[in-house]
C-alpha cells in the first residue's frame, strides 16, 4: 500500500487516511447557476497524471491537507496545509471545503 | 425535592478490572501486582484534559514531556493532551479551550522490554529506538482502532501509554492481551500515573 | 518394480552436506504402511529412501506421479498429512507417527479408477468444460455430483481444529528475498554498513544451491552462514517466503513452520528490497516426461547430498550445463550406474520415456534405447522474476542465454542479485551481491557488471509431453489451442489453464511460451509472458485474516443489560440492547409509567468558542444565532447537494459552550464534516470541536412519571415545567454525580429527559434510577421499543426514512429550512428544489387493513410503475394497528389519498396518507407537559 506524506506526521500507510477527492473550487453559492454548482459537486478532470486532491488523516493528526499526486505512479510531488496557498508557485488552487459533497454518509460508527 | 442519595459513588473504567478489585480515589480499580516482565495496566482513572489553541503549551507536536506527576503530550496540531496533575490546566492565550476527557478516554499502560515487539503486532508504526524513542507521541491505528500512543519509560523500562475513545477501551485492552499472550504478558494494577 | 524395497538399497551412508540427524530415527504412516525416517527427512525424501516412487495421481488424467524437482514447488508431491491437505511432501519435514496419505486417488494410489480418464483424453481436451456438460441444463446437479468425485486436491474435515494465525509489522532498512549465497552476502554487506536487515529464505536452512554442492561449495556455505550469524542486525526467517511486493516497498512475507502459530503474515515496509531468489530449474517436454523416475538435476543433487537417498540404480543423464554434469558425477560417486550421459550441448536429445508407473527405458535422439530406472534432465534455468515484475520492471528475454533477465525499469529501491542478475563464478556472484547489499544500505557504491553466459535453448523436445504437470496440460494442447485461435499468451493461459496450478508458472511458463511461440511463428520475446501476481507462494486464508481486528464499543451500562437478558443489536461498532424480551410491553410501560433507555451511542460533540453560532448556521438548515443559554433546538444538516446528512439537537450550555448531538451512525461523519469546514474554508472561525460521544453515558428517561423519577435523584436543578420547559437544557447533579447535562426533548413523544452522565458513573446512575422508581413502574426499554414509539410520533430517522437522494424538502422539514440565511451547506440545491416544486415527499401512511404490517422497503405502485416506498413500518401497540412512513410521488401527497403497496410476495394492499407524520398525539400534548 502506498505511503502518504502527511505534512504533520510524515509518511504513513494510506490506510490511515481518507481520500477526500480531487480539488475543486467552490463557486459562490449566491450567484452560481445550477450547472456551475453541479460541476463543482460532481465533475472532476480525473487525469492520468498530476492532480491536486484533498486528503484527511483520519487515524492520525486529523488534518485536512492538499496534495499533488501523479495518479499513474502514485508519486506525491508536494503537500500543503490550508493557508499555505501563498507559498506555492505557479497558480495554486484554493483548497475547497465542500468537495466531499455527500458528507460521506454511511461511513457509520467509526471510532472517533 | 430529593431524598439524600449516597454521595461519592465509585466510577468505573470501561475495562473490567483484574481481581482483586478495590476502590481508590473514587474509582473501582484492580489491586493486582504482577512482577512479570511484560505488564498491562488500566490507567483510565488518571485525569485527562484536551487543551486546544495556538502554541499554548510549549511541548511540540509529536513529543511528550513530564513535569512531576503531569505528562503533557503534543497530540495534534494545536492540540495537547495533559495527563495527571491536581487541577485542570489553565493556560494563557487568545482562544483556548480545555475539555475534561477523564471519562472520555480509556488509558492503558504497557511496560516491559518486549513492549515494542507486542506493539509491532498490532500497529504499523516503526517502534525502533530511532523512530519512537522515550518522549515520542503520535496517533495511529492500533488493532484497527484510532489510538494515541506516548512512550513514557518508567524506571529504565520501556513503557507506552495508549489511549482511545472510551467505549472501545475493553476492546483495546483485550487486543493487547491477545497480542502479548505469546510474550508472557500479565495484567497489573495501575498506579495512578 | 516393487514399491517396498529394503531401505538400505536407497538410503546412502552419511553425506558431507546431509541435513539428517541419524541419531533420531522413527516411523511414519504412508498410504496404510509404516515407513522409517530420520529427523530432517522431508516426507518425499523418506519415501524415496524406501524406494517409493509413486506419490500422487495427476489432476485431470490421474497419471502416476513422483518426485520431479524435490523442492517446495514439486507438482507431483502434494499429499495429505495429519489431516492437512495439499502438503508439499518435498518440503515438509516428517514427524514421528505422522499420518500421510495420497491425494486425488480413488480408490487407491495403486489402482486409480479415474485413470480411465486417459482413455477419454480426446473428450477432456483443454477447455472441455466450455464445450461439454452444458446441455441439458436440468442435468447440472447430476454433472456436479460426478465432477466433484473427479475433482482434485486434498480433503478438509469440518471438524478440523482452529489454528492460531498471526500478523506483525516490520520496518527493515533492507529486505533480502532469498537466502542463497547472493542473498546471504548482500545481507551481511548491508548489515555491516549499518542497515537493519530482514533475510527471508524459502527453505529450512540458508544456503541455496551451495547446500548440495561439493566440498568447495560447502566451505563457502559454512563461511557465509558464520558471517550471517556473527553479524548483528540481520533477522533471519527460514521456511518463509516473500509473497508479494506492493507500492513503496510494502512487502508481504509468510512465515511458516513456527511452533506456536500456524502461519504468520509479516507486513514489512522495506527501505530497499534485494531480490535474490536464484534460478529455478526447468523441466524438459517430451513423451513420458512426467513418469515417476524422471527428475531434474537439482532434484537428484538434493536427494543425494541433503537426504542421502540413492534415487535409482541405473540412470541416463541429459545435460546441457555444469549442474547436469555435476549431477552425473554425484550419481557415480554414490554407486548409481550412469548408463549414458547425453550431452545436449553436442546435439544429444531424449525423445521418449517408456514405462507406466516408473521409468523403464529411454529412447535417445540418435535412435538408441537405454534400459534404466532414472532419467535426469538438466536443460536450463528459469529466472523467477515475479518480485521484479511486481515492482514495475519488464524483464527482457535473452535468446543467447535462453532466459529472462531484469529489464531497465527497476525502481531505485529494488535491486537484483545472484543468478537472477547474471552469471559468473561463485566468487564473482558473491562480490556482486556484496556491492548490491552495500548500495541497498547506503545508496552508494558501484555495482560490478555480471556477464550473461550462453545456454542452449531447450524447451520442448521432438515429441509431445506434459508442459504443466499441475494442470495436466500437454504441448499438444497448447498447439491445438493456438490453432483454435487462443494464440496470445494471456488467452492461452485462461483457456488451457496452463500455469494456473500449484506451481503457478514457475516450472511451466517459459516452456508454454516457447511452444506457443513456435506454434505461432513468433519469438519468445514477441510472445511475452503472463502477468506475475501475488501471492508468489500459497498462503493460508488464516494468515491473511490474522487476528480479527474489529473494534467493538460498549456503553457503561452494558453489564447491566446483559444481566437483565437484553437481546443484543449490532449497530455499527456498538452493541446495544434491542429489547429485554417484550418490546410491545416496553412501549406500553413508557406510555403509561416510565421507561429508561441507554442511548450512549448517540453522537455528541462539544463545541466551544465565540464563533460556534456561525458554525451551527453553516451546518444546519435552520437559524441558531439567537439560541439562548439554557435552550435546545432541533436541527437538520444537509450536504452540499442538498441531501439530508444528519439531524440532532444542539443545546447552548453556557457562554461560548454548546453541546451538539448527532445520530449514532453519523457521529464520526458529522465531526469530520465540521472539521473540514473549520480547517479549510473557515480557518478564521474560533471554534474547537471535541467528540464526547463516549465521554458521556446517555440515558433517556421517558413517560408520564419521568419527571417524578428524575426528581428523586437529581439535585441542583428545578425540574418543574415552569422552570424547565420543553427544549431546554440544564446541568446538575444526578445520584450524587456532578456535571450531568439534562435536556428536555422527546423522540418518543412522551414527557422525557435525556441525561448525559460522565461515563464512569453511567452504570451507577442507571442503577439509581431503577432502584428509585419501582413504585413508579420504571423498566428499561430498548432500541426496538424506541423505534416503535418514534414511529408513532412520526419522527423520521435519517438514513432509514431518508436516503442518498432525499433532498431537504422531501424529508418534510419545510418549516426548518431557512432559505434567507446567508450561506449554509445545501442552500443552492434546496432553493432550486423549492423553486421546481414537484418532489417526492415523506408522508405518514396507514394500511387500510390495520392488521397488515407491510415489510419495510415495500414498493408503492400505480399499475406497474413505482411511485414510492415504505421506509418504516411497525404494528403500534398504542393505536392497535399498523403504521408507516414512506415516500410518495408528488401527486399522491395529499392527506386521504389511497395508495397501493406491493408486498414482497407480490400481493397488494391499500394504505391511506395521513394528514401529518405523527400517528399519535400530533399536537404533542404529552411532550410539552
Amino acid at each position: 500500500m502506498i505511503l502518504v506524506p502527511c505534512p504533520h506526521c510524515g509518511p504513513r500507510n494510506v490506510a490511515e487516511f481518507r481520500h477526500v477527492g480531487e480539488a475543486a473550487a467552490r463557486p459562490d453559492p449566491a450567484s452560481a447557476t445550477p450547472e456551475q454548482w453541479r460541476g463543482y459537486l460532481y465533475l472532476r478532470r480525473n487525469p492520468a497524471g498530476p492532480t491536486t486532491e484533498t486528503w484527511y488523516h483520519r487515524a492520525g493528526c486529523r488534518a485536512y491537507f492538499a496534495a499533488e499526486r501523479h495518479t499513474v505512479t502514485n508519486e506525491f510531488r508536494r503537500t500543503w496545509l490550508p493557508g499555505e496557498v501563498a507559498a506555492l508557485a505557479g497558480g495554486a488552487t484554493e483548497m475547497g471545503a465542500g468537495v466531499d459533497a455527500s458528507g460521506g454518509q454511511g461511513s457509520g460508527g467509526k471510532s472517533t | 425535592m430529593a431524598e439524600p442519595v449516597p454521595r461519592s459513588p465509585a466510577a468505573r473504567s470501561p475495562i473490567t478490572p483484574a481481581a482483586p478489585v478495590v476502590v481508590r480515589d473514587g474509582w473501582e480499580v484492580s489491586d493486582r501486582r504482577s512482577s512479570a516482565a511484560l505488564t498491562l495496566a488500566d490507567c483510565t482513572p488518571v485525569r485527562k484534559f484536551v487543551v486546544r489553541g495556538n502554541g499554548v503549551l510549549g511541548v511540540p507536536f509529536g513529543r511528550a514531556e513530564r513535569h512531576g506527576d503531569t505528562l503533557v503530550a503534543g497530540s495534534g496540531p494545536g492540540e495537547w493532551t495533559v495527563f495527571g496533575g491536581e487541577a485542570a490546566p489553565s493556560p494563557e492565550g487568545e482562544f483556548i479551550s480545555v475539555v475534561d476527557v477523564t471519562h472520555g478516554r480509556a488509558l492503558i499502560r504497557l511496560t516491559g522490554v518486549l513492549a515494542a515487539r507486542l506493539l509491532a503486532k498490532v500497529c504499523p508504526i516503526d517502534f525502533s529506538e530511532r523512530v519512537t524513542p522515550h518522549g515520542a507521541a503520535f496517533r495511529s491505528s492500533v488493532a484497527a482502532l484510532a489510538t494515541d500512543v506516548v512512550r513514557d519509560d518508567r524506571d529504565g523500562s520501556p513503557s507506552y501509554l495508549l489511549h482511545c475513545e472510551r467505549s472501545a477501551g475493553q476492546y483495546l485492552y483485550d487486543s493487547l492481551l491477545d497480542a502479548g499472550a505469546e510474550l508472557g504478558i500479565e495484567p497489573t494494577g495501575g498506579d495512578g500515573r | 518394480m516393487s514399491e517396498r524395497s529394503p531401505a538400505s538399497l536407497f538410503r546412502l551412508g552419511p553425506q558431507p552436506g546431509e541435513v539428517l540427524d541419524r541419531s533420531q530415527s522413527f516411523h511414519f504412516l504412508w498410504d496404510g504402511g509404516s515407513y522409517p525416517a530420520f529427523a530432517g527427512d522431508t516426507i518425499a525424501a523418506a519415501l524415496a529412501a524406501s524406494g517409493v516412487r509413486v506419490l500422487s495421481r495427476s489432476f485431470k488424467y490421474h497419471r502416476p506421479r513422483g518426485i520431479l524437482t524435490a523442492s517446495f514447488h514439486d507438482p507431483g508431491c502434494m499429499v495429505q498429512a495429519d489431516g492437512e491437505p495439499n502438503v508439499r511432501a518435498a518440503h515438509r519435514r516428517v514427524k514421528p507417527a505422522m499420518d500421510v496419505a495420497p491425494q486425488n486417488v480413488w480408490p487407491s494410489l495403486r489402482f486409480d479408477v479415474r485413470s480411465a480418464n486417459r482413455a477419454l483424453g480426446r473428450f477432456l481436451t483443454p477447455g472441455f468444460y466450455y464445450k461439454t456438460f452444458i446441455k441439458p441444463q436440468r442435468l447440472w446437479p447430476a454433472y456436479q455430483k460426478v465432477l466433484k468425485r473427479f475433482a482434485a486436491g486434498g480433503r478438509i474435515s469440518a471438524g478440523s481444529a482452529h489454528g492460531y494465525f498471526d500478523k506483525r509489522y516490520a520496518h527493515p532498512d533492507v529486505l533480502v528475498a532469498g537466502g542463497g549465497p547472493a542473498g546471504m552476502a548482500a545481507a551481511v554487506a548491508a548489515a555491516e554498513a549499518g542497515a537493519s536487515v530482514m533475510l527471508v529464505e524459502e527453505e529450512h536452512d540458508l544456503g541455496g544451491h551451495l547446500r548440495w554442492g561439493g566440498s568447495g561449495e560447502l566451505g563457502v556455505l559454512a563461511a557465509l552462514r558464520a558471517a550471517v550469524t556473527g553479524q548483528s542486525g540481520i533477522e533471519v526467517l527460514t521456511d518463509s517466503a516473500v509473497t508479494g511486493r506492493y507500492d513503496d516497498n510494502w512487502v508481504a512475507v509468510v512465515q511458516r513452520g513456527l511452533s506456536d502459530v500456524e502461519e504468520r503474515l509479516i507486513k514489512a515496509r522495506a527501505g530497499v528490497v534485494v531480490v535474490a531468489p536464484g534460478l529455478i530449474e526447468r523441466p524438459y517436454v517430451f513423451a513420458g516426461n512426467d513418469t515417476p523416475g524422471v527428475m531434474l538435476s537439482t532434484a537428484v543433487r538434493r536427494l543425494v547430498n541433503l537426504y542421502a537417498v540413492r534415487p535409482g540404480s541405473r540412470a541416463v543423464v541429459l545435460t546441457a550445463n555444469d549442474e547436469g554434469d555435476a549431477a552425473a558425477a554425484d550419481l557415480e560417486r554414490v554407486g548409481v550406474e550412469v548408463a549414458a550421459v547425453v550431452d545436449a550441448r553436442r546435439g544429444g536429445d531424449v525423445v521418449r520415456v517408456r514405462g507406466g508407473r516408473s521409468v523403464e527405458r529411454v529412447e535417445l535422439g540418435d535412435g538408441t534405447s537405454v534400459d534404466c530406472d532414472l532419467l535426469v534432465t538438466a536443460v536450463g534455468w528459469t529466472a523467477p522474476t515475479a518480485l521484479l515484475n511486481m515492482a514495475g520492471d519488464r524483464p527482457v528475454y535473452r535468446p543467447q542465454a535462453a532466459r529472462f533477465l531484469p529489464g531497465a525499469d527497476l525502481a531505485p529501491n529494488v535491486l537484483a542479485a545472484g543468478g537472477l542478475a547474471g552469471d559468473g563464478s561463485l566468487d564473482q556472484l558473491i562480490e556482486h551481491a556484496r556491492a548490491v547489499g552495500q548500495r541497498a544500505a547506503t545508496g552508494e557504491g558501484v555495482i560490478p557488471d555480471l556477464e550473461v553466459r550462453d545456454h542452449p535453448a531447450l524447451f520442448g523436445g521432438r515429441t509431445h509431453g506434459i508442459v504443466d504437470l499441475s494442470e495436466d496440460i500437454s504441448s499438444k494442447d497448447i498447439v491445438a489451442a493456438a490453432r483454435e485461435g487462443y494464440d496470445s499468451v494471456e488467452l492461452l493461459k485462461r483457456f488451457t489453464t496452463v500455469t494456473m496450478g500449484a506451481a503457478q508458472g514457475k516450472l511451466e511458463t517459459v516452456n508454454a511460451v516457447a511452444i506457443l511461440a513456435e506454434a505461432t511463428g513468433r519469438s519468445i520475446d514477441e510472445t511475452g509472458t503472463t502477468m506475475w501476481r501475488p501471492p508468489y507462494v500459497p498462503i493460508t486464508l488464516g494468515a491473511l485474516a490474522g487476528r480479527m481486528f474489529e473494534p467493538i464499543r460498549h456503553s457503561p451500562m452494558q453489564p447491566w443489560h446483559e444481566a437483565y437478558g437484553a437481546v443484543p443489536l449490532v449497530a455499527g461498532e456498538w452493541i446495544r440492547p434491542d429489547h429485554y424480551g417484550d418490546p410491545v410491553a416496553e412501549v406500553r410501560n413508557v406510555r403509561d409509567n416510565v421507561g429508561i433507555i441507554d442511548v450512549t451511542p448517540l453522537g455528541k460533540l462539544d463545541l466551544r468558542g465565540p464563533d460556534v453560532p456561525q458554525l451551527l448556521n453553516l451546518l444546519y438548515v435552520n437559524k441558531w444565532s439567537k439560541l439562548e443559554i439554557g435552550a435546545v433546538r432541533y436541527g437538520v444538516m444537509c450536504a452540499e447537494d442538498g441531501v439530508v446528512l444528519d439531524d440532532g439537537v444542539t443545546g447552548h450550555l453556557g457562554p461560548d459552550h454548546y453541546l451538539m448531538s448527532t445520530t449514532s451512525s453519523g457521529a464520526a461523519t458529522v465531526w469530520e464534516w465540521a472539521e473540514n469546514w473549520l480547517q479549510t474554508a473557515h480557518r478564521d472561525w474560533r471554534v474547537h470541536v471535541t467528540p464526547v460521544t463516549a465521554a458521556f453515558a446517555s440515558i433517556n428517561v421517558a413517560g408520564p412519571n419521568s419527571r417524578q423519577l428524575l426528581s428523586r435523584v437529581t439535585t441542583g436543578v428545578d425540574l418543574s415545567p415552569e422552570a424547565f420547559p420543553y427544549m431546554n437544557v440544564r446541568t446538575g447533579s444526578i445520584a450524587g454525580v456532578d456535571g450531568c447535562v439534562m435536556w428536555r426533548i422527546g423522540f418518543t413523544g412522551e414527557l422525557s429527559f435525556e441525561i448525559h452522565v460522565p461515563a464512569g458513573y453511567g452504570l451507577h446512575v442507571w442503577e439509581a434510577l431503577i432502584d428509585h422508581g419501582a413504585d413508579l413502574g420504571v423498566a428499561p426499554f430498548g432500541v426496538e421499543a424506541q423505534r416503535i414509539m418514534r414511529l408513532e410520533k412520526g419522527h423520521a430517522i435519517v438514513g432509514q426514512d431518508t436516503d442518498g437522494l432525499t433532498r431537504g424538502y422531501s424529508a418534510a422539514i419545510d418549516s426548518l429550512i431557512k432559505l434567507d440565511k446567508d450561506d449554509f451547506a445545501g442552500l443552492p440545491e434546496l432553493s432550486w428544489q423549492r423553486q421546481r416544486g414537484e418532489y417526492p415527499m415523506l408522508v405518514g401512511l396507514q394500511p387500510v387493513d390495520g392488521s397488515v404490517v407491510p415489510a419495510e422497503a415495500s414498493q408503492i405502485v400505480e399499475g406497474n410503475h413505482i411511485v414510492g416506498r415504505i421506509t418504516s413500518s411497525r404494528w403500534s401497540p398504542t393505536l392497535g394497528r399498523s403504521i408507516c412512513l414512506g415516500f410518495v410521488a408528488p401527486h399522491l401527497i395529499d392527506a386521504g389519498t389511497v395508495v397501493t403497496v406491493q408486498l414482497p410476495d407480490r400481493s397488494r394492499i391499500e394504505a391511506t396518507v395521513t394528514p401529518q407524520l405523527a400517528h399519535f398525539d400530533p399536537a404533542g400534548v404529552r411532550l410539552r407537559g
